[in-house]
């Protein structure tokens, strides 16, 4: 079973007249449809069309809106990209599982970072955030910035921060590894041949001898 | 409205330890099972906003320690795509040449960690072993065993001279010799056999429903690669086979993946033998023209997705990833059902999870006794290893140490 | 190979056994760090035992940077292991937060919450260098 993408735009653009397609390139359609009838349009284009492959869910800050991206995929190898969106003071959405039951972790995630409403899921679990990430804070707003208390300490910091465990016993100061890879780094071929002594016998498992010198 | 099934834990949240996987039992067979997936959360996508095209291709690269290949060059293509950039054939090329030697390191990796989660350890070494040949000579071509940077947005940044070429024949030659035994293991080995046949099965329906990618869905018997369904770099050139099996269960992951390695071979000495001459990058601009794209690409894992989208500046206006074991992430429940405690090890490992191998704990709850415990995953691996020798399959007679 | 004898000695003193704790890294240093244990680089060789459990580990060597969600679990392990013990920070991550500095789950390299014995830097860092940081630091404490 296979398309083109002439005939996907047509089909759609007949059935769905409210949604815009277009087909950006070859083996890429995108539709923008309003929340109104999305979910019809998602079983149309996995139940008449056949694209069971739903890729992710990209959820999108618009400004004014939210979106979300339905990447979903047919054998024949056309991605389909289905957009759909909401005010950004009221962003609220439905889930589209009951048709792909896998993106139940994409709509979570777009979900809890972005701070919307996609009814139908389990409010409950906040995938991909821990379970000590702030309830409120929602990472991937553009409006969202990492607190200042929060960014990690700069590498010019000599001090250890107070919440440092004492060091043991008088510690000597911290070893730095150098490089040892210079004397490892043999030429390719020079190893390749060691190795290939042992691999005439796979039961003994000696190293070679002098191809590394760590 | 019906709650969805979500595979998602802990079950149990009295539980203090968080848990990676939660498991119920009756008795010894898992009844319910799920999963902890954001531990490993970091903030990639919001800090890419932040950074401009070039950084964001190292630092991608950076995702997952295994497949960095697969997230450079999927990065790379989809801002090529959205600036409107079409890359030298040449470079092209040399892009599948490393992501194939990629597979190859990926796959032996796994065959090793896969020994190692069954008792196996004579495996594991061997493997770990072999996989050097293909470690060194990503080194060679690149400068590094792993993030090889060898993508810059435009191209690719070394070229592949006749030294190398002849290097990485000769390397070929020893490799595929080696695959032989491998292959021979996978298909033959009884112990191996006993411990993978019937284990963690993913129907094709499931794999479907759930989204599985990669060997554990060409396991199922789904055909799809997306380097033949969907040709990027030059695959639309190069004749190869996509392997799948019908066993849908952990012996049918081991058999994709071990034939797969054979195919990347012949497309690595395709790639040598008919690469185009010619520059190895174009220019790249540093602001890109707002628009968006979907790029996908076939990682050792399955289908790694990168989705862009450009606001006319130097810096993403989104970046949004979606890693393969994500994808097979969804189907564990599905995969642990059914299944013995003794069998979580093997399951776990069989989708190629790009997750750290040390720090997993499981939560355990038997509903008979309504016993609750946690193990780490060592002492679930040594459980596992001691079960079955129990019942007689064991690697004791294969493990040899000289 | 006069470094392998000196090895050897300091192997015989003091046979450290090591415990690995990934507190967010990518798994390319975790996985370099189960690549010295292999034939080529076999650090057993050198006496160092990779152990499942902090209380029999008296040098925990750490991957990536701390996140939020492992930053407790990364110092209960700390605690339980017995004195004298050494913490290795090994791959740039785990030095300095590396690359992912700036990410919103990031705290930083391993000497945000524990302190720092060696540190072991690349990206990842090679089997070569973590033997080479490792033997160092067992140099050190002959001292």
């Amino acid at each position: 079973m296979s398309y083109t993408e002439e005939e996907l735009v047509a089909r759609l653009t007949e059935r769905f007249p409210s949604v815009t397609t277009t087909e950006q390139r070859e083996r890429r359609i995108w539709l923008t449809s309003p929340r109104e009838g999305f979910i019809d349009l998602l079983t149309y284009i996995h139940d008449d069309l056949g694209f069971n492959m739903l890729c992710t869910v990209s959820g999108l800050d618009a400004g004014e809106e939210f979106q979300l991206i339905y990447h979903i995929a047919h054998d024949c190898g056309i991605v389909i990209n289905a957009r759909v969106s909401a005010p950004a003071d009221n962003p609220v959405f439905d889930t589209a599982t009951n048709i792909y039951k896998g993106g139940v972790l994409y709509e979570l995630e777009a979900r809890n970072l972005f701070g919307l409403t996609i009814l139908g899921i389990p409010e409950d679990i906040r995938y991909p955030l821990p379970e000590n990430w702030p309830q409120g804070e929602y990472p991937l707003r553009k409006s969202w910035v990492l607190p200042a208390d929060r960014v990690p300490e700069s590498d010019e910091q000599d001090t250890p921060s107070e919440d440092t465990p004492a060091s043991a016993e008088g510690a000597s100061p911290p070893v730095i590894a150098s490089e040892g890879e210079a004397e490892a780094r043999q030429s390719t071929v020079a190893v390749a041949s060691s190795i290939s002594d042992t691999a005439q016998n796979p039961a003994s498992s000696s190293p070679a001898e002098g191809s590394d010198n760590g | 409205m019906a709650r969805v099934e979500i595979p998602l834990g802990p079950q149990h949240p009295a539980l203090k330890e968080p848990a990676n996987f939660a498991l119920s039992l009756d008795g010894e067979r898992i009844v319910g099972a799920a999963v902890n997936l954001g531990y490993n959360h970091r903030g990639v996508e919001k800090a890419c906003e932040a950074r401009n095209f070039t950084q964001c291709l190292y630092f991608l690269e950076r995702i997952c320690g295994i497949c960095s290949h697969s997230h450079s060059t999927a990065f790379s293509m989809t801002v090529e795509e959205v600036a409107g950039v079409e890359i030298p054939p040449r470079a092209q090329y040399i892009r599948v040449l490393i992501g194939e030697l990629e597979r190859l390191h990926s796959h032996m990796l796994w065959l090793g960690v896969a020994g190692h989660e069954l008792g196996f350890d004579t495996l594991f070494m061997l493997s770990w072993r072999d996989r050097e040949l293909v470690m060194d000579l990503l080194a060679s071509i690149c400068g590094n065993r792993v993030n090889y940077g060898i993508n810059k947005l435009g191209g690719v940044r070394r070229d592949i001279d006749e030294t190398v070429k002849e290097t990485i024949l000769k390397v070929m030659d020893q490799f595929e010799e080696a695959l032989k035994y491998y292959i021979s293991l996978a298909t033959t080995e009884t112990t191996l056999a006993a411990r993978t046949l019937g284990v963690g099965i993913l129907s094709y329906e499931d794999a479907v429903t759930y989204g599985a990618q990669g060997p554990t869905s060409r396991a199922a018997g789904l055909d799809r690669d997306i380097r033949r369904d969907e040709p990027y770099t030059a695959y639309a050139d190069i004749p190869f086979q996509v392997i799948t099996d019908t066993h849908a269960d952990v012996f049918g992951r081991v058999v994709v993946r071990a034939l797969e390695m054979v195919e990347s071979c012949k497309i690595i000495r395709f790639v040598l033998d008919n690469m185009p001459d010619g520059p190895l990058s174009v220019k790249f601009p540093r602001k890109i023209p707002p628009g968006e794209a979907l790029g996908r690409y076939e990682a050792p894992r399955g289908e790694d997705v990168h989705f862009v989208k450009s606001n006319g500046t130097d810096k993403p206006e989104r970046v949004k990833v979606r890693a393969p074991t994500l994808a097979n992430a969804a189907s564990y429940a599905v995969m642990l059902q059914g299944n013995y405690l003794a069998d979580v090890p093997i399951i776990v490992a069989a989708i190629d999870p790009c997750f750290s191998c040390t720090d997993r704990a499981i939560s355990v709850v038997d509903n008979r006794s309504g016993r609750e415990g946690s193990l780490d995953w060592k002492a679930l691996r040594q459980y596992s290893i001691d079960w079955y020798r129990n019942q007689g399959v064991a690697f004791d007679g294969l493990n040899r140490k000289g | 190979m006069k470094l392998a004898d000196k090895i050897m000695t300091w192997a015989r003193v003091k046979s450290p056994w090591v415990l690995h704790f990934n507190s967010g890294a990518c798994n390319a240093c975790d996985i370099e760090i189960l690549d010295s244990l292999t034939p080529r680089f076999d650090l057993e060789r050198f006496g160092i035992v990779l152990k499942g459990t902090p209380r029999h580990a008296d040098v925990l060597l750490c991957t990536g940077p701390i996140t939020m969600q492992t930053e407790e679990r990364l110092l209960r392990i700390y605690e339980q292991m017995p004195e004298p013990k050494f913490v290795v920070a090994i791959g740039t991550c785990a030095c300095s937060g590396g690359v992912f500095n700036g990410c919103y789950c990031i705290k930083g390299g391993t000497d945000t919450k524990l302190p720092v014995s060696a540190y072991i830097p690349g990206c990842p860092a090679s089997p070569a260098a973590i033997i080479d940081g490792v033997v160092k630091l067992l140099g050190s404490l002959q001292e």
